[in-house]
């Protein structure tokens, strides 16, 4: 276990260090200058190239990327272009507020997907299960942005039960409560897509473990119904949906980014929009770093559960 | 000559409430002379004052008048090169040191003085239309400081309170003790408002500056918090969590003023939107064809039908919010049928293809489909190429490849000679904004004989006959004029919409 968890975590260095050349790689590709956007269109073209050399953007690409790369790993961001403010102290706090929206939506999407998945399965092709297997195709269709709208337009501004925008109420320091009031909406709006896939696997895992021999032969030898699902289905259903749980991590990464819009939610997504607005690399390429090495810790973590689970996968 | 006068003792504070301002976008850093964007200034205008200022609290004045703010006269030669600044006495910045003519040179050595150890690059690249006229800065004592000019401009005093970094007093304490790049993050100057707080992407708090020198704010605090999505802004509004939103949906302003909130809008809007026609493409060359794409679009209806009654059609190329701009002047009336004849004179019966430069810009490109389709009524196949902002202003400044049919933008200031940016010779890129190319040494040359002109009267006549050869030439296709509209929450009270896209917030109360 200890080797293979070893195993994976030298794994994530070279896929950070590719999506940090890609994303170097793209946004110089981009065009679009950094000078123009600094000093305006009516800067003097010396004036430009001034700014250049003093940002370091005249040196060729390999100099610029090896430099920002010796700079992070010694575990210095930088400081932003536009807003002179550290990187670091600019993106780890739009991170946590990104991750909370994040870990939020997602145990909305097991709360709900695993209950109702569970549920159609033990009464396949019941009413339930049809409404229920209607519903997810209807949720996992909609796109987050129109949905979060019509919350917002049933539940803030018809009903006035929750607020409409932001992390917390702005004219005073509402303290945690506040926040949970505001994480309400945004939450059920990125949950409900991958609430709605995680359902439709959990379904199809469970009433796939029901039918297997094993599980027959638990029943005919009158095991109660709670043991049987316990010991014999659910731990057999949950190697594949925990794989497609952790995945849909990624989705939620990047279905809060546009819920963040929608809900002025103060995340990584909005200051990455403006920050590729503004070509402030140092921030772009700190931001989407997180972001990677979070989806592959995260998946890291979740293929250990499965071998934890399943003693099949320690062998291989 | 005196152009301004001493203001009278201020009243009492009264205590106001908090507004907050739901914004499109996020502002950038908060050192006047070291951004541009009028975004930004609608910030910074409540923490920092000039020696002059534009009077932003008449409504309906065709352009905002000069008024003392840091100086409390000026006086300028006969030869229209020295201005001699009397200073306000008694002013203190928000960090409690006093302003004087000291500070004032501190802050032109920033912004316009290489040599001074005072210096900062960035300021000077973004002040650049107000300190290319300068020759010197000097004191001549603590409350008198006199500026020489390289060649007369009676535009220069209202050329640097436009939008592309202004020539604004920072505290010189604050600039050593945070260094140049560091006034980003401490703003401190001597407005009616001064710096409390900013999360950057959520909010910028300002509170009143109780030690204000004028009149003082009305409000204890205002918050600015940028909400990129418009849907947002208008729910945010809908539900009380702010009182104040710019740039609303044109869709949804009827149902809002119908629904209580106030509507606020400006018919002398500093800046027009229009488009660029390209000379190095190869039909725009003559004359008839230009003429012709001025006459196809239906700028009343996109006013009508777009803008919902926010928008004005627009036919000439000074901004409405400028002494010299003219109501009544039209150039080409919607006509298609002529349009059609002068493209067929041409020797262009059939038509032909053309691109169509855009930015993604947060209104789409409805008013550009509604130009595809009109010039597609006269033959003119228009392909939409639509870029990124960042992309398409840097596509802009460089000027239009010959492929390039037009391209558009969205721009103007309170002064008239702004005109000349776009569309003088010497303006062409690279490092000049006239981004298709235009030339007529005619324009120039009364551009230059306007900005001599000291009486207002004669350089108004200048100008306007600089536009009217510029409209004789169809040189560039001017459409709306965007009436700038505000939705306020009913308990608002005393905002004033004025000439500019910068607002006084310190007449603003709260019920």
């Amino acid at each position: 276990m200890k080797g293979f968890i070893a195993h994976r975590l030298l794994s994530v260095l070279p896929i950070i260090f590719g999506v940090s050349l890609v994303i170097f790689v793209l946004m110089h590709l981009a065009p679009g200058d950094v000078a123009t956007v600094l000093l305006g269109p009516q800067a003097s073209e010396s004036a430009k190239v001034e700014l250049r050399h003093t940002l370091g953007l005249d040196q060729p690409l390999p100099v610029q990327y090896g430099r920002w790369l010796w700079r992070t790993s010694s575990g210095d961001l930088g400081t932003s272009i536009a807003t002179q403010l550290p990187v670091a102290a600019l993106v780890f706090p739009r991170f946590l507020n990104t991750l909370l929206l994040t870990v939020a939506s997602l145990f909305l999407a097991i709360a709900i997907g695993y209950s109702a998945g569970l549920f159609a399965a033990l009464r396949a092709r019941s009413i339930f299960d049809r409404l229920s297997m209607t519903v997810t195709l209807l949720l996992g269709s909609t796109p987050p942005f129109w949905l979060g709208l019509m919350l917002v337009l049933l539940f803030a501004i018809r009903l006035r039960w929750l607020p409409v925008s932001g992390m917390q109420d702005m004219a005073g320091d509402g303290g945690a409560l506040d926040v949970l009031r505001h994480l309400v909406l945004p939450a059920i709006t990125t949950a409900l897509g991958p609430a709605a896939i995680i359902t439709r696997m959990v379904r199809a895992s469970v009433a796939d473990a029901l039918e297997r021999p094993h599980v027959r032969v638990a029943r005919a030898k009158g095991l109660r119904r709670s043991t049987l699902l316990r010991r014999h289905v659910i731990l057999n259903a949950l190697p594949p949906v925990m794989t497609i749980t952790g995945l849909q991590l990624g989705y939620l990464l990047g279905g809060t980014l546009l819920t963040e819009v929608v809900f002025a939610w103060p995340g990584l997504g909005s200051l990455l929009y403006d920050s590729i607005t503004a070509r402030d690399m140092p921030v772009v390429q700190a931001s989407t770093l997180l972001i990677a090495l979070t989806f592959v810790l995260v998946n890291i973590l979740v293929d250990c559960v499965n071998v934890f689970l399943d003693p099949r996968l320690r062998e291989g | 000559m005196l152009a301004g006068v001493l203001t009278l003792a201020p009243p009492a504070a009264q205590a106001g409430g908090t507004l907050i301002w739901g914004m499109p976008a996020e502002t950038d850093i908060l050192d006047p002379h070291a951004t541009g964007g009028w975004n930004t200034y609608q910030i910074t205008y409540q923490i920092f004052e000039g020696l002059v200022k534009e009077d932003l609290t008449k409504a309906n004045a065709p352009t905002p008048p000069l008024v003392p703010a840091l100086a409390t006269s000026w006086e300028i030669s006969s030869d229209g090169l020295i201005y001699t600044f009397k200073l306000r006495p008694g002013v203190k910045f928000h960090d409690g040191t006093a302003f004087d003519a000291a500070a004032v040179k501190f802050n032109f050595d920033r912004f316009w003085d290489e040599n001074s150890p005072n210096f900062y690059k960035k300021a000077k690249a973004f002040v650049i239309a107000y300190t290319k006229w300068i020759k010197a800065v000097d004191v001549i004592d603590p409350m008198t400081v006199r500026i020489t000019l390289n060649a007369p401009n009676y535009q220069w005093l209202r050329q640097g309170l436009q939008s592309y970094g202004q020539p604004l007093m920072i505290s010189p304490a604050s600039v050593k003790k945070y260094g140049n790049d560091g006034v980003a993050l401490h703003p401190i100057g001597t407005g009616p408002f001064r710096f409390v707080q900013r999360d950057q992407g959520v909010k910028t708090v300002l509170e009143r500056n109780k030690d204000y020198w004028g009149t003082p704010a009305k409000l204890d605090r205002v918050i600015f918090r940028p909400l990129q999505d418009p849907a947002t802004r208008v729910n945010a509004l809908e539900n009380g969590e702010v009182q104040m939103i710019t740039a609303p949906p044109w869709d949804e302003i009827d149902r809002l003023s119908g629904a209580g909130f106030k509507l606020s809008m400006n018919s002398n809007v500093p800046y027009i939107n229009f488009i660029h026609l390209n000379m190095h493409f190869k039909p725009m060359q003559d004359l008839r064809v230009r003429q012709a794409i001025n006459m196809a679009i239906d700028r009343a209806g996109i006013a009508s039908d777009i803008y919902h009654k926010t928008g004005r059609a627009e036919y000439g190329m000074l901004s409405p919010g400028t002494d010299a701009y003219d109501p009544a002047f039209t150039s080409y009336a919607y006509d298609p049928a002529a349009a059609r004849k002068l493209l067929a004179e041409a020797g262009y019966p059939n038509g032909f293809k053309m691109v169509f430069e855009l930015p993604q810009y947060g209104t789409g490109e409805i008013v550009e489909t509604w130009v595809q389709r009109d010039l597609k009524k006269i033959g003119i196949d228009v392909e939409l190429r639509k870029f990124e902002f960042v992309t398409y202003m840097g596509k802009w400044a460089a000027g239009m490849p010959a492929d390039v049919g037009m391209n558009e933008i969205g721009w103007g200031m309170s002064t008239p000679a702004w005109v000349g940016i776009v569309t003088r010779c010497d303006s062409a890129p690279p490092g000049g904004e006239n981004s298709g190319w235009y030339c007529n040494k005619a324009v120039d040359a009364l551009l230059n004989q306007a900005i001599v002109t000291r009486d207002p009267a004669q350089a108004k006549e200048l100008y306007q006959k600089a536009n009217r050869v510029i409209m004789n030439d169809a040189a560039y296709v001017p459409t709306i004029d965007d009436l700038q509209p505000v939705l306020l929450s009913p308990q608002v009270k005393g905002f004033v919409n004025p000439p500019e896209d910068w607002f006084d917030l310190s007449v603003v109360s709260l019920d």
